[in-house]
């Protein structure tokens, strides 16, 4: 059972990531394309209207894309030194305290974000350059802070079978 | 309590949470949200923060530089690059006694000029030079100290993304910080050279023998290193040259080296996919830890702790000069322990207004640079610094047949470099401000 849902969750966790790298991708390309528009004003180019808003409204897409990944694969940056001596069991009801904070913090970031997203709909507020509405944007980051609360809340329930099962192996931490 | 002393309990408690092995990001997140809900005497403003602070601080048009130069380093890790810095480097010095582990520091220096991350750095390098010196009959020792040592160059030299956020902390220009961290930079490459060449004639079973390449060979491996060339002029000087920002340089790179990777045939699609992943898992770690520090930094501005401590240190009356070692040895016995980034973000909005207060004969901004090189280069010491130095850890799992015993020992006179090279710069501050000054 519980197999089944770690593996449903890194696949679609590892989509949202590709999805974020795709926009980082379609990033790099449209600044190249603006930079070379803007250089070569005198042949008549211009650059990209807005690529500035284009690439904050990208990003955040993007980095709310990976957190659910960087959860998933246990990527966050612990001071290891003072507990590794206690023991595999130890620190997975450490992991358990550590990831019910985490689903506490991930659900409070996409319950905010989500009634920032209703603010910035209801005073219909607009990028400065192209006037797309900026409740589109949070929309988007919304997905992935859903998805990465859904992530945290799994942890859990993996940190604490992992708590009660001693024989096995503490997980290595994955470091990136 | 007042809102001092709530912000003078926040550090031990952080301390004991991030201690207790909780993600550090998620440390400082809680105790913002709550310190701020404390200070002000209700969750109202903390909760209402919240709506547009997450989105606002993952949309940071300065920020994003950091995902592009990361997946950058991904591209450029799939573009065969390190291989051919490496094979030109080692045809030019492989000869000489030592030549080999020379050549893998000259060309992690190389790396670093496309490469923002010490670890991605460690990590290229090693997959490449590591089986080559003990090939050439290297000790085990010499050849993972030397590369996790040469690892660091990667945030050293420019582009860097610790850079990028100490400049976004201290509000200082992104182009002008890269600049000064370029002399330092090569002052290191040159160090470590320097270290390996004491190194092996000190311990002269360390190092094996290689026959001098030809010069035809010499230039074959040469013009392989084009691309990184290019790439590296490119980006560095469009920043500099202020044609681009340094977001759009990220961007430019990144796409530099994607094209090379595709020319390459490392960019098939499990390439692509494996380089989205890694670039998504480090990405995610960063901004979780920038997201943190965010709130937490936003609660001790409230509680006026930097501006309080920066006063009480100007009114002891403490030699400037004091207050900055201690502040370093700080860093350096901090960095045994916990990682670059999160020290940066967590020290800096506290120690930058307490030494910006103090006098060292220097202009602000030039003061702002010069302690930004440093504090730079102590923070990077925490990287092979046993007992948690991750560069050690990164080299030393490529190597299962040697002993992390021997790699600790083996980094120890690279540290000692390191700590001589930061001594040289904090004597002699013209050596990181004088490319600065002489270009704007």
């Amino acid at each position: 059972m519980r197999q089944t849902v770690e593996k449903a969750l890194t696949t679609v966790s590892g989509w949202f990531a590709i999805a974020g790298g795709a926009v980082l991708v379609a990033i790099t390309a449209m600044t190249v394309v603006s930079i070379t528009g803007r250089e070569l004003n005198w042949l008549g180019l211009a650059p990209v209207p807005g690529d500035y808003e284009l690439v904050e409204a990208g990003t955040a897409f993007a980095i709310f894309a990976f957190l659910p990944w960087c959860q998933m694969k246990r990527g966050h940056v612990t001071v290891d030194l003072f507990l590794a001596r206690f023991g595999p069991r130890v620190n997975a009801a450490v992991d358990v305290v550590s990831n019910i904070l985490m689903t506490a913090v991930a659900a409070l970031i996409a319950w905010r974000l989500w009634l920032g997203m209703l603010d910035k709909k209801a005073y219909h507020e607009t990028t400065f350059i192209l006037q797309f509405p900026l409740w589109w944007a949070y929309a988007a980051a919304m997905t992935g802070a859903v998805l990465f609360a859904v992530v945290c809340l799994y942890t859990i329930w993996r940190s604490l079978a992992e708590a009660m099962q001693p024989t096995r192996q503490s997980p290595q931490h994955q470091e990136s | 309590m007042t809102s001092l002393e709530y912000g003078l309990w926040s550090i031990p408690v952080l301390l004991l949470l991030i201690f207790l092995r909780m993600p550090i990001g998620l440390a400082m997140f809680v105790i913002g949200v709550a310190g701020t809900s404390l200070v002000t005497g209700s969750t109202v403003p903390a909760l209402a923060q919240l709506k547009s602070l997450v989105y606002s601080t993952f949309s940071n048009y300065s920020l994003s530089i950091v995902p592009l130069f990361l997946l950058m380093g991904q591209f450029a890790t799939r573009g065969g690059m390190s291989r051919a810095l490496f094979r030109a480097a080692e045809t030019f010095v492989g000869h000489r006694r030592g030549g080999v582990a020379m050549a893998a520091v000259a060309a992690c220096g190389g790396f670093g000029a496309i490469c923002g991350s010490s670890l991605a750095t460690a990590a290229t390098m090693g997959q490449v030079a590591l089986p080559e010196m003990r090939r050439a009959g290297y000790s085990g020792a010499l050849s993972t100290a030397c590369l996790a040592a040469g690892g660091t160059l990667g945030i050293l030299i420019p582009p860097s993304v610790v850079l990028v956020i100490y400049a976004i902390l201290t509000e200082q220009n992104i182009a002008k910080l890269f600049m000064a961290a370029f002399v330092p930079g090569i002052l290191a490459a040159a160090g470590y050279m320097l270290t390996v060449s004491l190194y092996v004639r000190f311990r002269p079973d360390s190092a094996g023998h290689r026959e001098r390449a030809p010069w035809s060979e010499r230039i074959a491996a040469l013009v392989g290193v084009w691309p990184v060339l290019l790439i590296f002029i490119a980006v560095i000087g469009g920043i500099y040259s202020g044609v681009f920002t340094p977001t759009e340089g990220a961007a430019v790179g990144a796409a530099g080296t994607g094209l090379v990777a595709l020319w390459k045939g490392g960019l098939d699609r499990k390439g692509l996919v494996d380089s989205f992943l890694s670039t998504a898992a480090s990405t995610g770690m960063i901004f979780f830890i920038v997201l943190g520090a965010t709130v937490y930094n936003g609660f001790l501005a409230f509680s006026q702790l930097p501006q309080q401590s920066a006063a009480y240190v100007a009114g002891l009356g403490l030699s400037p000069w004091l207050v900055l070692i201690l502040i370093l040895v700080c860093y350096l016995i901090f960095g045994c322990i916990m990682d670059s980034l999160s020290m940066i973000l967590l020290t800096i909005p506290i120690f930058f207004p307490i030494v910006s207060a103090l006098d060292f004969g220097l202009p602000p901004e030039e003061f702002a640079l010069w302690f930004g090189i440093i504090v730079l280069i102590v923070v990077e010491v925490g990287l092979i610094t046993p007992p948690v130095g991750m560069n050690l850890f990164v080299i030393n799992s490529m190597a299962p047949d040697i002993p992390l015993s021997q790699t600790f020992r083996g980094v120890m006179p690279f540290i000692a470099s390191d700590i001589l090279r930061v001594a040289i710069l904090v004597l002699f501050p013209s050596l990181t401000l004088f490319l600065v000054r002489w270009l704007y």
